[in-house]
């Protein structure tokens, strides 16, 4: 049977944060929290495959405050179950000390044939966990893949670089990271949310993962976060096409930014 | 001041990654690049004292990359070690960082010593903020957002060339089965000053000549969002700009079609005029646009086409 692993992260919704009038900090701990963009393209992935060749999608997460309502959300895409790390010292994990939770949670709870993650998470955006997960596991990785074949005992994976599209082969276990491009994710029915309900999520603790301190002491701190605004005219044209495309002329020439 | 690698796949990545490094200081600066550059007259500009070079290092596997960074980290035990925000090094760097032990940091925008202490800034929370890091333990592997920084000149001198052959691709690992080449074309981006980009507003590849029409009348580059050429494929990989794709800053953006969220604004928030084209007016851009225009892109673009026509008979 076809195990996969999905790592996913629970991550504030960029869309409705806010941030503070005069620190210009984002306000993260009133957020509300969602699953990362991305991640949701490789759990699509993940049950995909599933639904073609059989087996089992297991979802893993870590993070601090993790909410299991979050994580149901996983599970009603198709996952067949959860198991998570929820620990208050992981309020500052980097890219290592994730890497290092998450390899040894996978290990912990099975050995998976498939191995998906996002190629980045939509808060931090560090492209880091499949690449370290891959040197902390020993099991190859692809990254960036836009498409993704298994074929008995091998995978195939298509990768989109900034300048070539390659294909890769390799046999199993594999890490694979997650192009956005990679799956449209399901919005799951009323019928497959009543039954993730009824899907196995488990808490597991951070001690019960055997990591030295070494490996949970982040590498890096977050010292500050700002806004990034830039002041626009915002000057609306109205009117008939012709119109506008004669005022816009007329104002880009002369600020120069056009010849005229 | 600390001793430097850099790691880069041609020259202007290079210069870049210097004018970067010199924002803090450097003790002694070392290279890793491809075989062929190692004769360009340029390198004997830049205060290396060595430089590695590796046959077709761009299209080395990142395990085996990562590997020899890692060796060379360990050999020179450089503090800082850079290369240019690609995919591929985003990867090198995050394995060999793992392999060391060592942190991390990609797509960084500034760097800085704040009370002796090393930070650095990056895109957060999809590029509508910055996050300012600071890093705890040395080495520190970084990859540098490119954005056209050039290093101030620095006279000729000679360093020792160091060859490291092709890399071997180790048995049992993954196979490559095949490469396609994609387009080429978003080394000109940076250095345009007026920039059409276009977004899923078009609905069909067709349409894209109404844009090169617009581009070529303003001597303008083309550029995209990222599903354009991403999903799409209309356009090259490199063309799109954003989190993910080029960060430029050209006099004069021109956005048709592009709602413009967070992760396709952050690579062009520094331009100096935007124009907006999109018929939905409470679309994100037309809040960070100079000029906005909610009109329907297929009658607007036409009209300012035969516009710019006419001035352009007339004066001529
Ligand atoms: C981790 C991550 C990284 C990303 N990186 C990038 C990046 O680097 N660059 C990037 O661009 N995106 C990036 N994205 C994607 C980004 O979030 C948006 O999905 C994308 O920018 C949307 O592209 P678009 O504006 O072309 O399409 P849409 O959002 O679909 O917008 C199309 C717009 O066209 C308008 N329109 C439709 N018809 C017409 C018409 N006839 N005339 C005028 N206007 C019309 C619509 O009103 C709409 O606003 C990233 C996303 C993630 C999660």
């Amino acid at each position: 049977m076809t195990v996969i692993h999905v790592f996913v992260k629970q991550v504030p919704d960029i869309s409705t944060l806010e941030y503070d009038q005069s620190s210009l900090a984002p306000r993260l701990e009133k957020a509300t929290q969602r699953l990362g963009e991305i991640d949701l393209v490789a759990l699509e992935a993940a049950v995909r495959i599933k639904e073609s060749l059989g087996g089992e999608v297991v979802v893993l997460s870590a993070g601090s405050g993790v909410s299991e309502l979050v994580l149901r959300e996983a599970l009603a895409m198709g996952a067949d179950k959860c198991f998570y790390v929820s620990d208050e010292r992981l309020s500052r994990a980097d890219s290592w000390v994730t890497a290092n939770v998450l390899s040894r949670l996978s290990r912990r709870v099975g050995s998976p044939d498939l191995l998906l993650c996002g190629e980045a998470s939509s808060d931090e955006g560090n492209y880091q966990l499949g690449p370290r997960l891959s040197e902390a596991l020993a099991i190859p990785c692809v990254t960036h893949a836009v498409k993704v074949e298994l074929d008995g005992n091998v995978a195939r994976v298509r990768r989109a670089l900034e300048d070539r599209v390659e294909t890769l082969e390799s046999a199993l276990p594999l890490i694979v990271t997650a192009s956005l491009e990679l799956a449209t994710p399901r919005l799951p029915s009323l019928l497959m949310i009543r039954a993730a309900s009824r899907k196995p999520l488990t808490r597991i603790e951070l001690s019960e993962l055997g990591l030295s301190e070494e490996l949970v002491k982040p590498l890096l701190e977050r010292v500050s976060a700002r806004i990034l605004k830039t002041t626009r005219r915002n000057i609306v044209l109205q009117g008939e096409p012709r119109e506008c495309a004669e005022k816009l002329v007329e104002s880009l020439a002369s600020e120069g930014v056009i010849r005229a | 001041m600390r001793p430097v690698l850099m790691v880069a796949g041609d020259l202007d990545e290079l210069l870049e990654l210097r004018a970067f490094i010199d924002l803090v200081g450097a003790s002694d600066a070392k290279a890793l690049i491809p075989e062929n550059l190692l004769n360009d007259g340029r390198l004997s500009t830049l205060g290396l004292s060595r430089v590695y070079s590796i046959e077709a290092l761009d299209e080395a596997p990142a395990e085996a990359l990562s590997t020899t960074v890692a060796e060379l980290v360990r050999r020179d035990g450089p503090g800082i070690v850079v290369a240019p925000s690609k995919k591929i090094f985003r990867e090198v760097f995050a394995r060999a960082a793992q392999n060391l032990s060592a942190p991390c940091v990609t797509d960084c925008v500034g760097i800085s010593l704040v009370d002796d202490r090393l930070v650095v800034d990056r895109p957060f929370l999809g590029g509508g903020y910055i996050e300012r890091l600071a890093v705890r333990r040395l080495p520190v592997l970084l990859t540098v957002q490119m954005q056209g920084r050039r290093p101030s000149a620095r006279k000729e001198e000679g360093f020792e060339a160091v060859r490291l052959g092709r890399l071997s691709v180790e048995e049992g690992t993954l196979r490559r089965v095949s490469v396609e080449r994609s387009a080429r074309g978003g080394s000109e981006l940076g250095k345009a000053r007026v920039v059409v980009s276009v977004g899923r507003g078009f609905k069909r590849r067709e349409d894209l000549k109404l844009a090169e029409e617009l581009a070529q009348l303003l001597e303008a580059e083309l550029a995209c969002s990222r599903p354009i050429a991403s999903d799409l494929g209309w356009m090259p990989e490199e063309k799109h700009v954003g989190l993910s794709g080029k960060w430029i800053s050209p006099q004069l953006y021109i956005a048709l079609g592009i709602s413009g969220q967070v992760q396709h604004m952050v690579g062009v928030r520094n331009s100096r005029v935007i124009v907006a084209v999109n018929n939905d007016a409470s679309a994100p851009i037309h809040k960070e646009a100079d000029y906005s225009i909610p009109l329907d892109l297929y009658k607007f673009v036409p009209a300012l086409i035969q516009v710019l026509r006419e001035r352009r008979s007339r004066a001529g």
